[in-house]
């Protein structure tokens, strides 16, 4: 192999954006986005420990069909509820766009910053007080409505929690709106020269996506729980029968946010596979413009499907069949992604490491979580799917096994970026595999609960399910095994990792063109931009130990139309 | 604070390009808000259409003829801060009167709300006594809510431009305040047509 004797592109910079200042309150009032990014990371990660600490209580107690002397069913409806809550709110909603988001895509863009960086900081603490309003609930009785909030059990009934974690999601929704505001306008006024909308990587456009979601149909779910806070204070609002009001409407309203959220989930998880998928195969992505588009069309038809979380509500049967008719055709936008990632593979050549079986495991668990959707979208079956552990089983294929893994493997792809030093790729590779086996030991076997009419978020159950439980739970400890073993190995890549380089992966995106760990500007000046996905350029470099990017090759390349 | 960041509270090196950046965000943040207002709205309407003439019970108040006049005080209002936008884009002084006068004007339109909200408790129509109390309160409210959470950033606004520091090089601040005011102001028509159209 010929080491590039070229100059080496990345200058190499003392300061970082991790040493530049110092001192706790460097942090707290930091402006970086970098930094905003990391306190995101940590937060969401810390939740999401929380929140996983839930579910394995819940499985546990599953393991016996009948009264368990430790948990009482209240007990336990305040753990599935918790465990939903945070996961949905403080974790995934945040993960991808908060934290891997606000620290990639400002230098994704060669830009200095997010268009508003006070705006960000400030989201981040709204994030902090929406939690906080989280926990406050918990010692003020908890909260046991499931996730969904839904009336009359929210507004007459419930814990009483349930006033503080509602002024929590309130809140927390600001926080996903004003990131949302800042990525959109970012992405509009900070594409460097020569990044057009087509040359951007396709993370940005998943996020961009993303956004448009969060600015639109938060705002509907922060007005919902404002009204459901009011009915509950004042006893009487317009989700009460018996005053006139109508139930349903909060379904509605809840789920005009909240299915346009699954997507808010999906998408940058998305973003995130197109990413590594090229970049660990070194092949230019297949299909840049149906990929793009597809993440739009996924964000326009997240806004016209909400209706199908209500087929036994009592909704009109014309209604149910225009709902469940453009609920198939989400299939479409979803199945041309997962091609065009698989045509991108082919002829590849692969390299598997762990950010990659992270990419691999998604397509695998994103494909069965998409095509359980479509029993649940057909109007028959759904009926007696509805409630049961099927729906269950689907929804964590499809937020846990594909938008947290994304993140997981996100996180692998960006950690020396962020940190500046390798984690244990043996280690990484061992905990991904028990990750992926424990994952669908967990929720396959919870298909066939569904499917055999175990009904979810019940405390008993009929002793007939008790080895489907079994092997669920089982699956579970083993996926917390992988997590645990994911935590200890990153922890201790952060004081013992071996030196990252700029560009470990061989990646053609701006971010690999400054050093690990970013300096505090990112860029000294703005950089020029080729296709971010043409790797013809970019060769092994065995003194830096890792790759460099011809940058005037990259550029000649990406002007002459090579490499597509 | 000694130890902060540098001041890099903006990526834009240039302040045109911060200028056209905050505009686009500040669209989308009144996008934000206009979809909050239109799905009340729409709750309002579901509610309200669904009950039919039982939504409204025999003997309870109609609106206050007081907020004909709350309407007539905030359109003004819309003015005066439009005619301060216009001084502040030229460095004219009377930027600080004009925003002054915005100030009163939005105070006088939450005292008028209050008041109007006072009559009607006294007509004895609580917030809890049926739906028909319950929307008009929560959807002027509502706005109210808006109003006053836009008055700190106007409190400095009028701070800035009484010491006339809004010129042609920079009246970002009085331009976004300016938005959020007419945005108020138009929501607030809207708001209220749809009120009083309920009500019969």
């Amino acid at each position: 192999m010929t080491t590039l004797d070229s100059r080496p592109v990345v200058t190499e910079v003392k300061d970082n954006y991790l040493t530049f200042t110092r001192g706790l309150l460097s942090w707290i009032f930091t402006l970086d986005h970098k930094r905003i990014g990391v306190m995101y990371l940590f937060a969401v990660l810390g939740s999401f420990f929380v929140g996983g600490v839930m579910a394995l209580l819940v499985r546990t107690k599953l393991l016996f069909p009948g009264k368990v002397e430790w948990m009482t069913a209240d007990e336990y409806n305040k753990a599935f509820t918790l465990h939903g809550a945070i996961m949905v709110f403080l974790v995934i909603i945040p993960s991808i766009p908060a934290a891997l988001g606000n620290f990639v895509l400002p230098i994704m863009l060669g830009a200095k910053d997010v268009a508003f960086p006070r705006m960000n900081l400030f989201s981040f603490y709204l994030w902090v007080v929406g939690a906080a309003c989280a926990v406050y609930s918990l010692m003020a009785g908890g909260f046991d409505t499931g996730w969904t909030f839904y009336t009359p059990y929210s507004t007459q009934y419930g814990a009483g929690g349930t006033i503080p974690v509602l002024v929590g999601v309130f809140i927390l929704g600001f926080s996903s709106i004003f990131t949302g505001v800042n990525f959109i306008v970012t992405i509009h006024k900070l594409r460097p020269p020569g990044m057009t909308w087509f040359r951007m990587p396709l993370f940005l456009w998943a996020l961009y996506a993303t956004a448009l979601i969060q600015i639109l149909a938060t705002p509907v779910l922060g007005i919902t729980v404002a009204l459901l806070v009011i009915e509950r204070a004042f006893n009487i609002g317009i989700f009460d029968p018996s005053m006139g009001g109508d139930p349903v409407l909060f379904q509605h309203f809840f789920w005009f946010y909240s299915h346009p959220a699954v997507y808010i989930m999906i998408l940058p998880g998305m973003g995130i596979i197109s990413e590594l998928i090229a970049v660990h195969s070194h092949r230019h992505i297949f299909g840049y413009r149906f990929i793009a588009f597809s993440s739009v069309a996924i964000a326009i038809f997240s806004f016209l499907v909400w209706g199908h979380h209500m087929f036994t509500s009592g909704q009109s049967p014309l209604m149910n069949v225009l709902f469940s008719a453009i609920t198939f055709s989400v299939a479409i936008p979803s199945a041309v992604k997962v091609f065009n990632w698989l045509a991108t593979l082919y002829k590849g050549s692969i390299a598997f490491n762990t950010p990659m079986l992270y990419a691999l495991s998604f397509m695998f668990l994103f494909t069965i979580g998409g095509l359980t959707g479509i029993p649940l979208a057909v109007l028959s079956t759904d009926i007696h799917l509805h409630d049961t552990y099927f729906v269950v089983a689907h929804f964590h294929y499809v937020m846990m096994g594909s938008a947290l893994i994304a993140m997981i493997g996100g996180l692998h792809h960006w950690w020396p970026k962020m940190f500046g030093v390798m984690y244990n790729e043996f280690w990484g590779k061992i905990a991904c595999g028990l990750v992926f086996v424990g994952f669908n030991m967990t929720f396959f076997t919870q298909f066939m609960l569904g499917s055999q009419g175990m009904p979810r978020r019940y405390y008993m159950y009929q002793p007939e399910f008790q080895i489907y439980h079994h092997i669920s739970t089982g699956g579970s400890y083993i996926m917390a095994l992988g997590f645990l073993i994911t935590a200890i190995y990153l922890i201790h890549s952060l004081f013992a990792g071996k030196k990252a380089p700029a560009n470990p992966w061989g990646g053609a995106s701006l971010e690999w063109q400054c050093t690990s760990p970013p300096p505090h500007d990112n860029f000294a000046t703005t950089p020029r931009v080729g296709d971010c996905y043409d790797f013809s350029a970019v060769r092994w470099d065995e003194k830096q130990q890792g790759y460099v990017i011809d940058t005037e090759a990259h550029l000649a390349a990406a002007s002459s139309g090579k490499g597509h | 604070m000694a130890q902060h960041d540098t001041p890099s509270d903006t990526p834009f090196g240039d302040p045109k390009a911060r200028f056209e950046a905050g505009l686009f965000g500040m669209w989308l943040f009144l996008l934000v808000l206009a979809v909050v207002f239109i799905s009340t709205i729409i709750g309002y309407l579901v509610v309200r259409i669904d009950n039919g003439a039982a939504f409204i019970p025999a003997d309870a108040p109609k609106p206050p003829l007081l907020l004909l006049v709350s309407t007539g005080v905030l359109l003004v209002s819309s003015v005066t801060m439009q005619k301060a936008l216009r001084a502040g884009r030229v460095g004219d002084p009377r930027q600080g009167g004009l925003m002054v006068a915005t100030l009163a004007l939005a105070l006088a339109f939450l005292i008028a709300q209050g008041v109007a909200w006072r009559d009607l408790y006294e007509q004895n129509l609580a917030i809890s006594d049926n739906l028909y109390a319950w929307t008009f309160y929560v959807l002027t409210g509502l706005h109210a809510a808006h109003v006053l959470g836009g008055l700190p950033p106007m409190l400095i606004t009028t701070w800035r431009a009484s010491r006339a520091a809004y010129g042609p090089d920079d009246h970002r601040g009085i331009t976004y305040c300016a938005m959020y005011w007419h945005f108020l102001d138009g929501i607030w028509v809207v708001l209220y047509a749809t009120l009083v159209l309920g009500s019969r």
